[in-house]
């Protein structure tokens, strides 16, 4: 198996935007080819994700769309659909590719557009992701799933609604450095407890937002790494699933797939938690990045909110994670989020974040799920 | 032998009726809610299908307050997890209970949720 290495990323502001999900994926995209170096006609293939362009949008075969909006037509394109994990799902298959010796240029990336649909649209559009007869039926939304996952860490484990309050101040600390970040404003944690019920117990500020967005990188082969400078070496990804429905899990505290796929990942870089100095994990909710870092390795298990508590996890903490703000004060445009993530962790460890850089990062993970905790990605990346 | 032992359809046609119905695997005994076609700890397709009370207590619960466009106007409302006395878990409505009494541990009742030709599956006081 050849080694593979990001050397271009590119990513749209976050927020709302008037354009389609396409035209914001090929802006994303032009901006990754140009941190790399290579033109267009370089791109080998394009794996992408979107979700719910089919509702959003009235959009089905998104992949080649966007190839052709961006220029490359006739490059080999497949698009993923992993709920949140899309993109990310998108990046294994694209390590593969080049690590098999396929191709030695391939882009990767997605995109989502939402905020053109009502509130209560997409709330109902999020939650295909979960399972049609059992799930939505009974009107369950994916607030409702992180805060039965909650409700669950809580009693398990003591976890404290004030405790999820410091995971959205901290990431929107981070998001205030972020010029990308949809939020770039700072909150306090009484803002975050005063903030109305979306789902017992998750508020409004446990929430990420609807985002509109996209993002890309750029995947080569370790022959044409070497001839950059700034390369960052993909160390290992691997995936991991889990029951799709919520009533056949063992254990709501916990989300296994997490754990598989963290374990596989570490196996494949020889790495351990021990070993990262920055991560990007997947805060949809605040209780999904508490659950996350015990799920990593990075804390023990049920002691996730007490490291959000202590800072533990901030910029200047032991263990730095959403540097860029998450997808809570980033934003979430769920096809874009795994290839954002990746974005963040790149520029950290080129040593290119500005204000928020963890200094000294040499080893970056991200970490992406996708719909009832039944899909999750980790990535391991490092630099020379 | 080849054709499913509960579809969906079926579970919910003895939903409508009140009765709950369960598959245990006939090789291990693990128990489970139906469809499935392999058991998923022992990979073995022994099912048996098998009645369950009904009768349970709260795993974990929620109080949407932000519905889905086709929930909107039911809006608030609960929704859990409730652990069956035989050991499996099943997801549902929470009815004609207070909102605010809600907590794990507390003791439920299924009830099948009928509107026009669609059941869900809910909980009631025990």
């Amino acid at each position: 198996m050849r080694r593979a290495a990001v050397i271009g990323v590119g990513v749209t502001k976050f927020g709302k935007h008037d354009r389609t999900s396409a035209e914001l994926f090929a802006e994303a995209a032009r901006d990754a080819l140009a941190d790399a170096e290579l033109p267009p006609s370089a791109v080998q293939a394009l794996y992408y994700g979107n979700v719910v362009g089919g509702e959003t949008e009235k959009q089905l075969h998104t992949g080649p769309q966007a190839a052709s909006v961006l220029g490359i037509p006739t490059v080999p394109t497949t698009r993923f659909e992993a709920a949140c994990a899309s993109s990310h799902a998108a990046f294994r298959h694209a390590v593969m590719e080049v690590a098999a010796g396929l191709s030695d240029v391939v882009l990767v990336g997605g995109a989502e557009r939402v905020l053109n649909v009502s509130t209560a649209e997409a709330t109902e559009y999020f939650a295909y992701a979960s399972d049609a007869v059992w799930e939505q039926s009974v009107g369950l939304t994916f607030p409702g799933v992180f805060a039965l996952i909650a409700r669950a860490h809580m009693t398990k484990h003591g976890t404290t609604e004030e405790q999820m309050a410091h995971v959205a101040v901290k990431n929107h600390r981070h998001g205030a450095l972020n010029p990308k970040a949809q939020f770039q404003k700072e909150i306090t944690l009484e803002e975050v407890l005063a903030s109305a019920y979306v789902a017992d117990p998750l508020k409004l500020y446990d929430c990420c937002p609807f985002t509109d967005g996209g993002a890309a990188v750029v995947l080569v082969s370790e022959e044409i790494a070497r001839r950059r400078r700034r390369a960052i070496w993909v160390l290992g990804s691997a995936a991991a699933s889990d029951s799709m429905l919520m009533h056949d899990k063992r254990d709501l505290a916990r989300v296994p797939a997490t754990e598989r796929a963290a374990a596989a990942a570490y196996r494949q870089a020889g790495l351990g938690p021990e070993n990262v100095d920055v991560v990007e994990l997947h805060d949809c909710f605040t209780i999904a990045e508490i659950v996350a870092t015990e799920g990593l390795g990075l804390f023990e298990p049920g002691s996730g909110g007490i490291a959000a508590e202590k800072g533990w996890t901030s910029l200047g903490g032991k263990v730095p994670v959403n540097t860029s703000g998450g997808l809570k004060a980033k934003g979430h445009p769920i096809g874009a989020t795994g290839a954002a993530q990746i974005v963040e962790v790149v520029t950290q460890l080129r040593g290119e974040a500005g204000p928020r850089q963890v200094e000294g990062a040499r080893i970056g993970l991200t970490h992406t799920l996708g719909g009832n905790t039944a899909t999750v990605l980790v990535s391991l990346f490092g630099r020379d | 032998m080849t054709e499913p032992l509960i579809t969906l359809k079926n579970f919910f046609e003895r939903a409508r009726d009140g009765a709950l119905t369960g598959v245990r695997c006939g090789k291990c005994g693990a128990l489970a809610i139906p469809p499935k076609e392999f058991c998923e700890s022992c990979h073995q397709r022994a099912w048996e299908p098998v009645a369950l009370s009904g009768q349970g207590t709260i795993a974990s619960y929620t109080i949407i307050r932000v519905a889905p466009a086709r929930h909107a106007a039911e809006a608030p409302y609960a929704v859990a997890v409730v652990k069956l006395k035989e050991g499996v878990s099943l997801l549902g409505r929470i009815v004609d209970m207070p909102l605010d009494k809600l907590q794990v541990g507390l003791p439920v009742k299924f009830r099948p949720l009928v509107s026009k030709d669609q059941t869900t599956v809910g909980f009631g006081p025990a």
